[in-house]
């Protein structure tokens, strides 16, 4: 970096702007682009909702939210219950899976730690819909598993199968623990072995050293994926519908709108964000009590190698155990997509083999073009997502302003509320000219769901951002600042390049997870722009399970091809900035 | 629903104080990296309208089955009409509908439950509009208000998987069905989200007694303790049945006898001897419809007697004209007589809502205890 901070002493602009930007309002400035697109396209829709929720028959009263909260009508409040108890329970399952397996892959070396590290990236490519269906296909009553147990040892009823709450608590942990597990990983990378070592030295136990300096170390990232968790299990609608957990909220917002009571579901979609807002300020609260920035210089993390012959042969069959439980839902998929349709009955494996689906896929054009229609759509999202959400989380880490909470639940908020209601939201604000769309009607266009998987997946972004910039000390950005480098020069050359780990699991995750939004896309696509999880969607719904499954194993290749990239090109970015 | 004006007004001053607040200090130039990606989110490019020749879009809830049947013969009639379906299931077609009101994106819905086409109907989503064949079908099947009309009917019938049960178990009518042997026989497509499951079910209590309805919550605790499971959607309930988590459902007739003919399914069914509960499958006009005259076009269209005759052929759908030549039907119509069983629908209607939730919150799980 020498070489470049000896250009900076430069003539006259720079330092205009050195003494502008010093200035206490230039803050405002930064951040008011940021308040007003959040104005347009969360908080004017939002506002339409809770409007609606406080309107019964044109007049301003509270009547949904007594009936909500009545004792005599108690399903509203076993909703509300049933859906924050799992979401607790799947942000703690979700917390020990992903930090622990973060913590082994960055810290020690074993026999299958490299593979392991790319297939513990896998489950976030399971596409959301036909995942869960794997999930039934393989652990429920009539799964592979428990009936190959039941033929193995000649039972008379299935041993065990995968169900109600336990059911949810296993899926949630396999599709979510990832948010905790890249955040966690990016944080570790960070992380200086050298206060471990310290700690080591003055006579800390193991423990001592994890509770006292690892976990208070991991704590912006552990509150991050805390967040995105505790929301998205919230706001999840099909695993607990499969495993027979009807009354949750976003079931009951379904049923209201079914009903055709549109007040009460935008009240229950209001008390969906007001539980979810609460939890981000008791997190917030948390992390501000602490403090964990590191003075990191750059270290490298050096990896203990498991060196006892029993260690490894022990670590060697975990780490296969591990890629099985890992692999098997999507083989699952495999298995499924080169079946032939409906003959897969009571045997234990489909009876029948196909390769027509996959013909059918790479013949017909028809099939073919959900999946560019997709991968356009997201990156053109996932570009705006970086974008907006670096600069986000920059100006929430970074810059001192009035409205810091604010900015933050804005931004978590559509995290937080169902697909539905978000694409809702944003038809009924942008089904007619409004000055936030430049008078243009966006429905029925293009832009609409790119729109939508930018406000839905931009909290993914901006937390694992902030959370790598909090871990991060700011005199390093002082010091380049005093050396008199620019605001923008320092932003590029070093915020930027450190921050990079947490940027990029956050644009990944991002990215994925704008391939595989259905919920609210099924609500705008337009014929010229069918996305694959519609596509899989229209194939389930006329039960052609082999096209659906291979398309879903299309969309985990190119996901997987994505992954190991975006691996490649960290690799390779990561050694010029350490 | 209108909205307060107040609220708006309240809205667009904090909005404006908002926005000053953000913009103190607005004489500063910003630095170059806050590229707002707004520019990129709305140049929107202009929303495709009617240019030359017509076009036409349809919401469908059909199975595909069935469109790709109809599609390419009203192409061959009216090669002019460029027709764009979006197929979707008949809840998400009301969202889209209700969520679209103010600037409707489509013409035509093809595929709605009595019940999804009044919601809508109701509010005020759905255009008038009286086709030519209107006295052909019976007052029951149509909206007196002309929004909706049903284009087939669905009796629902009982469900079997004929591998998992032998001729002679089958039940034969409704009171068999709780039946203490069939105990954790029955799989139930979820019923509150489902229009289909909710009206068999108020049919089930209406049976009883319309005006007592707890000799109705009665009966259907019995089915509950025979229940073994209520799955999410259609899909997950034709999977269970395959797989003989389940053998014995309720479901409607055309969906038992497509998915056992052109899916490979291995489903049977029972004509209840009481009768069964018809329900109608209809179609409507959306309201502000941009391609008004090609959306007509498409409902006489759909509604002709040789596409009725033929769906009804090779499709198992019972059209709701009555005037369609019994020798243009399949010998299985000609054969069933379809007996309704006797119910009032606005009765129905009327007290769905509170059945349902009675259903919900004390029998639904619990009829085992």
């Amino acid at each position: 970096m020498k070489p470049e901070l000896q250009q900076t002493p430069l003539p006259t602009l720079p330092k205009r702007r050195v003494s502008f930007a010093s200035s206490p309002y230039f803050v405002y400035v930064l951040v008011a682009p940021l308040f007003l697109v959040l104005l347009a396209y969360v908080v004017y829709p939002l506002f339409q909702t809770f409007v609606a929720s406080v309107q019964v028959d044109g007049r301003l009263s509270f009547e949904n939210y007594r009936e909500f909260f009545s004792l005599e009508h108690s399903s509203n409040l076993e909703a509300l219950w049933t859906s924050i108890y799992i979401s607790v329970l799947s942000v703690i399952t979700c917390g020990i899976v992903g930090v622990s397996l973060a913590f082994l892959l960055e810290r020690y070396e074993f026999p299958g730690r490299k593979i392991l590290s790319v297939l513990a990236l896998v489950p976030m490519a399971l596409p959301p819909l036909i995942g869960v269906l794997s999930f039934t296909f393989l652990y429920g009553e009539s799964g592979i598993i428990p009936r190959a147990l039941k033929e193995l040892f000649q039972l008379e009823q299935v041993p065990f199968s995968l169900k109600g709450v336990w059911g949810v608590l296993v899926v949630h942990t396999f599709t979510m623990y990832t948010y905790f597990f890249m955040t966690a990983s990016a944080a570790i990378k960070g992380l200086d072995p050298s206060l471990e070592e310290a700690a080591a030295n003055l006579g800390a136990n193991r423990l001592t050293i994890w509770r006292r300096v690892i976990l208070p170390m991991l704590t912006p990232s552990i509150v991050a994926s805390s967040l995105l968790v505790f929301m998205i299990a919230m706001a999840s609608y099909t695993a607990p519908l499969v495993f027979g957990i009807d009354r949750t909220m976003t079931m009951q917002v379904y049923l209201s709108r079914t009903n055709g009571s549109l007040d009460m579901a935008a009240t229950q979609s209001t008390i969906l964000s007001v539980v979810s807002i609460l939890f981000l300020l008791l997190m917030r609260w948390y992390q501000g009590a602490r403090n964990y920035q590191n003075m990191s210089k750059g270290i490298s993390v050096h990896r203990t190698e498991v060196k006892s012959k029993t260690g490894k042969y022990v670590a060697m069959v975990l780490s296969f155990i591990a890629m099985v439980i890992l692999l098997l839902p999507i083989l699952v998929l495999v298995l499924i997509s080169f079946s032939v349709d409906g003959t897969w009955t009571v045997q234990i494996l489909p009876p029948e083999y196909t390769v027509s689906h996959y013909l059918e896929l790479f013949t017909d054009s028809q099939t073919w073009r959900p999946v560019v229609n997709s991968f356009k759509l997201s990156a053109i999202a996932t570009a705006g997502i970086v974008v907006f959400g670096v600069a986000a989380a920059y100006a929430m880490v970074r810059l001192p302003f009035r409205g810091k909470t604010l900015l933050d639940v804005l931004i978590m908020v559509p995290w937080a509320l169902p697909g539905t209601v978000v694409a809702i939201n944003l038809i009924t604000a942008f089904s007619e000219p409004t000055i936030f769309s430049f008078q243009q009607v966006l429905i029925g266009t293009f832009w609409m769901i790119p729109l939508a998987y930018f406000v839905r997946h931009l909290p993914l972004v901006f937390r694992s951002t902030s959370a790598t910039l909090l871990q991060m000390d700011r005199s390093v950005e002082e010091a380049a600042r005093n050396l008199g480098a620019s605001w923008w020069y320092s932003f590029r050359r070093v915020v930027l390049p450190m921050a990079l780990s947490g940027v990029l699991a956050g644009t990944l995750l991002a990215l994925v997870q704008c391939i595989g939004e259905f919920v609210a896309s099924i609500l705008i696509f337009t014929t010229k722009t069918i996305p694959l999880s519609v596509a899989v969607y229209q194939r389930m719904y006329s039960f052609e399970f082999g096209t659906a499954c291979a398309y879903g194993v299309l969309q985990i290749l190119l996901i997987i091809l994505v992954l190991f990239v975006t691996k490649r090109f960290i690799g390779d970015k990561n050694g010029p900035v350490i | 629903m209108k909205k307060a004006k107040w609220i708006h007004g309240l809205f667009a001053g904090s909005l404006s104080l908002l926005l000053a607040a953000c913009g103190g200090g607005g004489e500063a130039q910003p630095t170059a990296n806050q590229a707002s990606p707004q520019g990129e989110q709305t140049s929107a490019e202009p929303a495709q309208p009617a240019e030359g020749s017509k076009s036409l879009v349809i919401y469908t809830a059909r199975d595909k089955n069935i469109f790709e049947i109809v599609l390419p013969k009203f192409k061959e009639k009216y090669p002019d009409i460029e027709v764009e379906t979006l197929e979707m299931g008949a809840q998400q077609i009301l969202e889209r509908v209700r969520a679209e009101k103010a600037n409707p994106q489509a013409d035509f819905w093809w595929g709605g439950t009595q019940s999804a086409l009044s919601t809508a109907a109701k509010e005020g989503l759905l255009e008038s509009y009286k086709p030519t064949f209107a006295d052909k079908i019976p007052a029951e099947y149509k909206d007196p208000q002309d929004r909706w009309y049903g284009e087939m009917l669905l009796p629902e019938v009982i469900m079997y998987n004929p591998q998992a049960l032998k001729p002679e178990e089958v039940p034969k009518d409704w009171d068999d069905l709780i039946d203490p042997k069939y105990k954790d026989k029955i799989v139930i497509r979820g019923v509150l989200p489902s229009g289909t499951m909710r009206t068999i079910y108020g049919a089930m209590i209406y049976r009883q007694d319309p005006n007592d309805p707890q000799k109705g919550y009665e009966w259907l605790k019995k089915l509950d303790a025979n229940t073994k499971e209520y799955t999410q959607d259609p899909t997950n309930l034709y999977l269970k049945l395959d797989r003989q988590e389940g053998a014995i459902s309720l479901w409607n007739l055309q969906d038992i006898l497509l998915q056992s003919k052109k899916n490979n399914h291995p489903f049977d069914f029972v004509y209840p001897a009481s009768g069964a509960p018809i329900l109608v499958d209809g179609v409507g006009i959306v309201k502000g419809a941009k391609n008004m005259d090609a959306a007509q076009k498409f409902y006489e269209f759909l509604f002709s007697p040789e596409i009725a005759a033929q769906l009804a052929k090779e499709r198992f759908q019972f059209p709701s004209r009555t005037d369609i030549s019994k020798d243009d039907l399949p010998d299985f119509m000609k054969n069933l007589e379809l007996k309704p069983l006797e119910l009032d629908w606005d009765v129905m209607a009327e007290k769905d809502k509170e059945w349902m939730e009675y259903w919900d919150q004390n029998i639904k799980g619990k009829g085992a205890q």
